[in-house]
Parts: structure tokens; sequence; C-alpha cells
């Protein structure tokens, strides 16, 4: 898969120190499962968080822990081994979002919009403000002109969008902050479904969008 | 902050980390279950672990389980570790940061797998082969030894106290964007500096 648009540096090294919001690193690794170019920042931004550990400062140990540990250990019956769940090959759809469309995209409760646009929010992601959405966009719909508050990402799972910076098609990542304001319309013949996350509320800059978006909830 | 900062660049001059030996130690935790070569780690990273936790605003005794806890999770996982692919310190690192975020934010955080083969399926392997060299820690350390103060606090705010762009923002009172262009700027340092095509 040929990807186009990346994750910021900074928002990789946002990601490597722990920082972002559950809903970011969901996002973030549902990219990365496709995207060798930000899997290999990400290798980098996790280096420099291992050496900044190596280079803390170091804090002493109570006298029993080290007896502490050892008794965990040895308390195990049998060593556990976590398995491995490797993606599945079988499906566009990346590993980690399996678990939130466990049958499929075509098989999720799609909550109507508006005209064109359906939604199904990701329950059980904390994301504290903000949210964690999947959207299908009709062709030739337009999202209303919004900014953000906060920080935004959008992953294209299907189809294609256009907007104000480019073409962004499955696999693509779009990382916004506070300053874009942007318009995306979906194009090609089919549906364009994104995951979006967002940390705080979207910000339309139409008088109808703004009117309507307490009732939509994004 | 300045402190941090000094100890950093003066650590060129202390005792230079012995990688090998972690490496070495870490092999025989996971092969053998070797219980001394486990005791020479928990001597090495518990300390800066619990140092680590401290920084993230961990209390004292907080820090100390939390260190504890990592070192298990070290003993239990071992066998995960890629010597071909990752730094001791860096796996080191992501498993007490996965266990900070579950334990002090009472988050779940995503990760994906950096040093397995599983993305072989999806890709060509030439980028699976670039990524199959481990970093050369020594380079990296001078890189980070070198940042200008204000780009290394920016990172520090990020890596050690756990703080957001918009708080590390807050705390230092600059915007949003200056916090992620310093942060940027020493990511692109630093990606120059390894000579990753990236």
């Amino acid at each position: 898969m040929k990807i186009n648009h990346h994750a910021d540096d900074a928002t990789i090294m946002a990601y490597a120190a722990g920082t972002v919001s559950e809903g970011f690193s969901l996002l973030l690794t549902a990219h990365m499962e496709v995207c060798s170019h930000c899997r290999e920042r990400m290798s980098l931004a996790s280096d420099l968080g291992g050496e900044l550990l190596c280079e803390v400062e170091p804090a002493r140990m109570s006298q029993e822990g080290l007896s502490n540990v050892l008794s965990a250990i040895e308390a195990d019956i049998i060593d556990p081994v976590t398995p491995f769940k490797s993606p599945s090959a079988s499906s566009d759809m990346a590993s980690v979002l399996m678990e939130y469309v466990p049958r499929g995209l075509d098989e999720l409760p799609w909550q109507r919009l508006m005209p064109g646009i359906r939604q199904y929010q990701l329950t059980g992601v904390e994301s504290g403000n903000g949210s964690v959405r999947l959207l299908s966009i009709s062709p030739g719909i337009r999202i209303p002109h919004h900014t953000h508050l906060g920080g935004e990402l959008t992953l294209v799972i299907e189809g294609a969008y256009e907007d104000e910076i480019g073409h962004f098609k499955a696999g693509d990542l779009a990382d916004l902050d506070a300053s874009c304001n942007h318009q995306p319309v979906a194009v090609g013949n089919k549906p364009c479904i994104c995951l979006i996350a967002t940390d705080d509320k979207l910000r339309f800059t139409g008088l109808l969008s703004r009117m309507v978006q307490p009732l939509i909830g994004i | 902050m300045l402190a941090v900062t000094k100890l950093f660049n003066e650590s060129e001059n202390m005792t230079a980390i012995p990688v090998s030996d972690t490496r070495t130690w870490l092999r025989s935790v996971a092969e053998r279950r070797d219980r001394h070569a486990f005791e020479q780690l928990y001597g090495y990273f518990a300390p800066k672990i619990k140092g680590y936790m401290l920084r993230q605003g961990a209390d004292d005794a907080s820090a100390d389980d939390l260190a504890q806890e990592t070192m298990v999770q070290i003993w239990r996982k071992a066998n995960h570790y890629d010597p071909q692919k990752a730094a001791v310190s860096t796996w080191v690192f992501r498993v007490a940061r996965n266990l900070q975020i579950d334990r002090m934010r009472k988050l779940k955080f995503y990760e994906v797998a950096l040093n397995t083969e599983a993305s072989s399926t999806l890709e060509n392997l030439q980028h699976n082969e670039q990524l199959e060299h481990r970093t050369d820690t020594d380079k990296l350390r001078k890189l980070i030894g070198e940042l200008p103060e204000e780009q290394m606090e920016v990172v520090q705010l990020a890596f050690f106290e756990g703080l957001s762009h918009s708080e590390v923002s807050c705390r230092l009172s600059i915007p949003v964007g200056t916090v992620k262009s310093r942060l940027r700027l020493a990511f692109g340092k630093l990606k120059i500096g390894m000579g990753e095509k990236i």
C-alpha cells in the first residue's frame, strides 16, 4: 500500500512519549500497521525514549524491591507467553480496529447525520473532550467548513476524499491542528469511510453548521 | 529543568552504558530464565525506571511499586525482545511507559508492533529490510546531547513529565505551534544525524 500522507513528527514524538489520547493512539496504531514510513520514525522516537530513560536521575529502590520482584516471578506457575496477534491478511481493516468493527463496516449501526453523511461513534475509547468516530461520506458530499480547537487525526479506511491539503485515499493520514480550516469532499464512486479522532471539539465556521453542531454531537 | 539538561550533557563523560551487557542479560533471561542475569538487569534499570515514574508525578512508594511491576513484566515478556531490531533501553522504556499510562493515567494505549515481521504481509520486503538495523545508541546519545536547550526542554517535558503539546504550551507560556516546531526541529536533527531516510 502506497501511503502519501503521514503523521507529523511532533505527533510521532507525542505518541512515543505516551502523551496522546487513547483515541489518537488507536488511530496512529491503525495507520502504522500499514505505513512503514511512520513506523520507522516511531522506532527512532522510541529509541529517543530509551536513551532518555538511561539518562534519568536514578532513584534508590526500596530494600524489599528486589525480593518482591523475585517472589512475583517465582509465583508464576507457568511463564505466561502473550501470543502475538498478526494483522489479518484477508482484511483491509487494520487489526487494531477489528475489536470495534468485528463484523465489518457494512454491519455497523450507522447513524445518519445529514444527507450523504453517516457516523458511527466508537464507544469505550477515552478521548477527553474529543471523540473517535467513523464517518461514511457519499461521493460528492462535502463536510462543512470547520477548524479544530485541538488536534484532529483522520485515517481513510475506504474510498477517498480531497480538501485544501490534497487527495487522501485508504491508508493516508491527515494530521491537522487548530490552524487548519478545511472542507473535505468525498471523491470517487463509492463512499469515503474515515476514522476520525479529535482531542477537542470541532469548530464549524458556517452559520448553518454551527446551528446543527449541537444536534449532531461532533 | 536546567539541572536535568546539564545532567544529560555531562553524561557523555560518565561511564558508558553497558549496552552489550544489558543485551546479554536480557537474552539470558529470555532464553534460559536466568535469575542472576535478571538481577543484573534489575540493578541497572529499576532505579532508572523509578526515577522515570517520579518524574511522571508518582510518589515515592508508587514509583517503587511501578518500577517493581515493570521489572516483573520485563521477566515475563523477555522473549518478545528481538536484539536484532531494537536497543534494550528502547524496549524497557516502552514497557515502563505503557505501565505508567495504564496505572497512572488509567488509559488504554494502543501501540503498533515496531519490531516484528508481521507487516511483511502488508508491505514490500524492502521497507522491512530497512527496519532491521539496530540503532547506534552511542551516536543517538551524542546527538541528543547536542540538542539546543530549548528543544531539549520540550522533549523532556513530553517524555519525562508526560505533558501533551498543549500542556507544554501552558507550562512554558509559548504557543502550541512553537512547542510542535521545537519538537520537529529536535526530531529532524536526530533523523538527519542517524542517517534515516525518513
